[in-house]
């Protein structure tokens, strides 16, 4: 009996610390984000409870809540399919041994080792509008040194588009998508490494079958390695979906703090409403409704993808 | 039998982890009472004045050493001087605030001033205004600042904000290109559009533009509108008056930014940060820039020796009803003394220290600002480039300067900048520019928990403006 409560206490003893500290870090922290939402305060006077009233705010007062999310999905859409594809491209290319495999492994995955606000401040001098700007550098290279570059779009049933230079990539109006690139320069590595490593544990000889059978090598990627790692591509798509949903960093930095109504995503409108604006109801409803989409997506990919696992 | 051998039950839970518990608590008491300062007492030899700055492009070396003179010089009063400086000073307040354990002084940006004054978090400085300066016995404190400098965050009969640097916003240019290309700085807007056509046909870019921050070109815009309507338009604007934007001096003000900025600005200009656009200032790939009288310290590490830094007013509007010789202009660098400091009347005694005739001079050579002391500043003691501002300000009747971004701090980042942003860039006219402007402060103006304080308008005739 006594050598019970003993080991009973020693689990909770040790499980303690860490209940302590979710409770205290997270759990506690969360529940007063859904309080703050319900009420209008501005982090220095006495909080005024409003109810609904910021969830209603975020939809009636102006649009800039709805762009925010619109730029979050063209993340999505845009950055996680192009980061997915890519990295299930070029793992499936390592997985079969290609020539320098290890080498282009390891240079997919450098990107990561960087932190994502040096990664940032590459990319503003990569599409710098001055003398700096490799892209706009090259695309004056490709214009022959004149100050516009006429883009024959015929085969797309437009006719010639012209642009000039140096194109403002970074100017607020098209840095949602400007920072596509940079977004899947910077992730496919982490997803390549992660899909690759699924790859490798199945087994050779289901491929050598395929083989046999005269499988060619895209019906052995679709009918062999991608059911084979359909788990672990559920995780990797869960995490894009969060990344997509959560992004601020890059945001942050090449809108110098200052993000506009143009380059809004929610986490930025989320800190600015808090931090700039001191409006901390709003922004901690933004905050509610970003914890709802992140949890509801991730539940919809897990749910979409359920099914038996298989064995091998 | 248990599966694994178990450990000492009664030693880890009874002896060693209490123990671990109470020292990691004590830990953190221990650590908590260095966050909080101890309660002064009357007893206490030392009395210590916290000093917190927002340590910018300015720095905070000059703060540092006069900190040790007023420390040395009060020894004996048991007074000493705590200066610290940080770029993230703001994050550091705000907790203290709540807490109500803030510095005695701080120099910050980024707070919301207007909302801690109605809360009455913030010290009124009038019982030092009105005592005499330091170095001018003469005079009251007060009346040594130059006009409109103290106005920033004037509440009713108090002022609750001392700026230790005077800021101005106007053109700046290189001397040495003009003279080699035989330009001659604008005096007049069509003076100032026909030479912007001229620089573009030798093969330069008239304008950078700091693009990424569109708010730079709020203060051209509210410049022009003075040109344009005179200070009754910038009465209309500073009130928060319904349609104070859709005036025909304000359109008008807003058409003469979008031709700048369409016409010529440099390529590229609306992807440029504030450092990119002036590094291409002073690199001559562009003839002029419109900017704070901060920049020529902003840029001192990259400005080449030979660059002859220059400033004019924004031109005069022709058919305009303003003074051109007004300048948006106003305090900066602003010190507050927060209400439940410690020692608040022994921090206004060290900001009447600070802020005083005998080293208005040194702030000027040291780190090259202003004075917003009147004529505290030889022009021997700045650079040719704020000798410039000062030729502007000698034949200036005064200053103006906004008060509706401060107020309204979600309709400059929501309404404002991307507003500001898409005028520039040609995709709405200046009446739609007006429309949504005005719109914003109309939303604004609905919330009840909206802090106006009483407005004070400009008088148009004593500014050598019409009534």
């Amino acid at each position: 009996m006594k050598r019970n409560r003993e080991r009973s206490l020693f689990i909770v003893s040790f499980l303690a610390p860490a209940f302590i500290l979710f409770t205290a870090f997270v759990a506690v922290p969360c529940v007063r984000a859904l309080l703050y939402s319900l009420e209008k305060w501005d982090g220095f006077s006495e909080p005024k409870w409003v109810g609904y009233e910021n969830f209603v705010l975020l939809f009636n007062e102006s649009d800039i809540f709805l762009i925010a999310l619109r730029h979050n999905l063209i993340l999505i859409v845009a950055g996680a399919t192009c980061i997915t594809a890519l990295s299930l491209f070029f793992a499936a290319l390592l997985h079969r041994r290609v020539h320098g495999a290890g080498l282009f492994r390891v240079t997919f995955f450098f990107p990561n080792v960087i932190s994502s606000v040096a990664i940032s401040l590459l990319w503003v001098l990569l599409y710098s509008t001055t003398d700096f700007g490799v892209i706009n550098g090259f695309l004056k290279w490709l214009a022959g040194g004149a100050s516009q570059l006429r883009l024959p779009l015929q085969w797309l049933g437009r006719g010639d588009v012209t642009v000039d230079l140096p194109y403002p990539f970074v100017d607020s109006k098209h840095l949602i998508y400007a920072v596509i690139p940079m977004m899947v320069w910077a992730a496919t590595g982490f997803y390549l490494v992660l899909f690759l490593a699924a790859m490798e544990n199945i087994p050779e000889t289901f491929y050598e079958a395929a083989v046999l059978d005269g499988a060619s090598g895209v019906a052995q990627f679709f009918y062999i390695t991608l059911p084979l790692i359909r788990e672990v591509l559920t995780v990797g798509l869960v995490f894009l979906l969060i990344g997509c949903l959560k992004f601020f960093d890059p945001i942050w930095i090449m809108e110098n703090q200052f993000p506009s109504k143009d380059s809004h995503v929610l986490a930025t409108l989320l800190y600015q409403k808090v931090f700039s604006e001191y409006n901390v109801g709003y922004g901690s409803a933004v905050a509610v409704l970003l914890f709802v989409l992140v949890f509801l997506s991730t539940l919809i990919t897990l749910r979409l993808s359920r099914r038996e696992a298989l064995e091998y | 039998m248990p599966a694994f051998p178990l450990p000492n039950y009664n030693f880890l839970c009874m002896q060693l982890f209490p123990k671990c518990f109470t020292a990691s608590l004590l830990a953190s008491l221990l650590c908590g009472c260095e966050i909080i300062r101890p309660a002064p007492s009357a007893a206490d030899p030392v009395k210590t004045i916290e000093v917190a700055i927002f340590e910018g492009g300015y720095g905070i070396d000059w703060h540092e050493k006069m900190a040790r003179l007023y420390s040395e010089q009060h020894a004996s009063d048991g007074i000493r001087i705590e200066l610290w400086g940080d770029p993230r000073v703001v994050e550091k307040i705000k907790p203290r605030l709540l807490r109500r354990d803030p510095p005695e002084v701080v120099l910050v940006t980024g707070l919301p001033m207007w909302r801690l004054i109605a809360d009455g978090k913030l010290y009124p400085i009038d019982s030092a205004l009105d005592q005499p300066a330091y170095g001018d016995p003469e005079h009251r404190w007060r009346d040594l600042f130059i006009a409109g400098t103290l106005d920033t965050y004037r509440s009713g009969d108090n002022v609750y904000a001392i700026p230790s640097a005077f800021a101005a916003w106007s053109c700046w240019y290189s001397a040495r290109l003009f003279r080699e290309h035989g330009w001659t700085p604008p005096r007049t807007w069509s003076e100032f559009d026909a030479l912007c056509d001229k620089i573009k046909r030798d093969g330069i870019a008239p304008l950078a533009f700091q693009g990424k921050y569109p708010f730079y070109a709020w203060y051209t815009y509210f410049s022009l509108v003075q040109r344009c309507g005179g200070l009754a338009a910038i009465n209309r604007i500073n009130a928060l008056e319904p349609d104070a934007f859709s005036h025909p001096d304000a359109i008008r003000a807003a058409t003469l930014l979008q031709d700048m900025a369409v016409h010529h600005f440099q390529r590229g200009a609306l992807a440029m940060t504030h450092t990119e656009s002036q590094l291409q200032f002073v690199n001559d790939q562009a003839a002029m820039i419109f900017c704070g009288i901060w920049l020529e310290n902003e840029m001192k590490n990259t400005t080449p020796p030979d660059f002859e830094m220059r400033a004019f007013n924004v031109p005069a509007v022709e058919g305009g009803k303003g003074n051109p010789r007004l300048f948006n202009g106003q305090g900066s660098e602003l010190f507050f003394v927060p209400a439940e400091s410690r020692y608040p009347e022994l921090a206004l005694d060290f900001l009447r220290f600070l802020i005083s005739p005998p080293y208005a001079p040194d702030i000027g050579s040291s780190i090259g600002i202003i004075s917003p002391l009147k004529g505290a500043v030889p022009r021997e003691a700045l650079s040719p480039a704020l000798q410039s501002v000062l030729d502007m300000m000698d034949v200036a009747p005064g200053i103006f300067q906004d008060r509706i971004t401060s107020l309204l701090p979600e309709w400059l980042s929501q309404v404002l900048n991307p507003n500001l942003s898409s005028l520039m860039r040609g995709e709405i006219s200046p009446e739609e520019f007006g429309r949504r402007l005005d719109a914003g402060v109309r939303q604004a103006r609905h919330d009840p928990d909206l802090i106006i304080p009483p407005f004070v308008p400009f008088n148009p005739v004593e500014f050598g403006e019409p009534s």
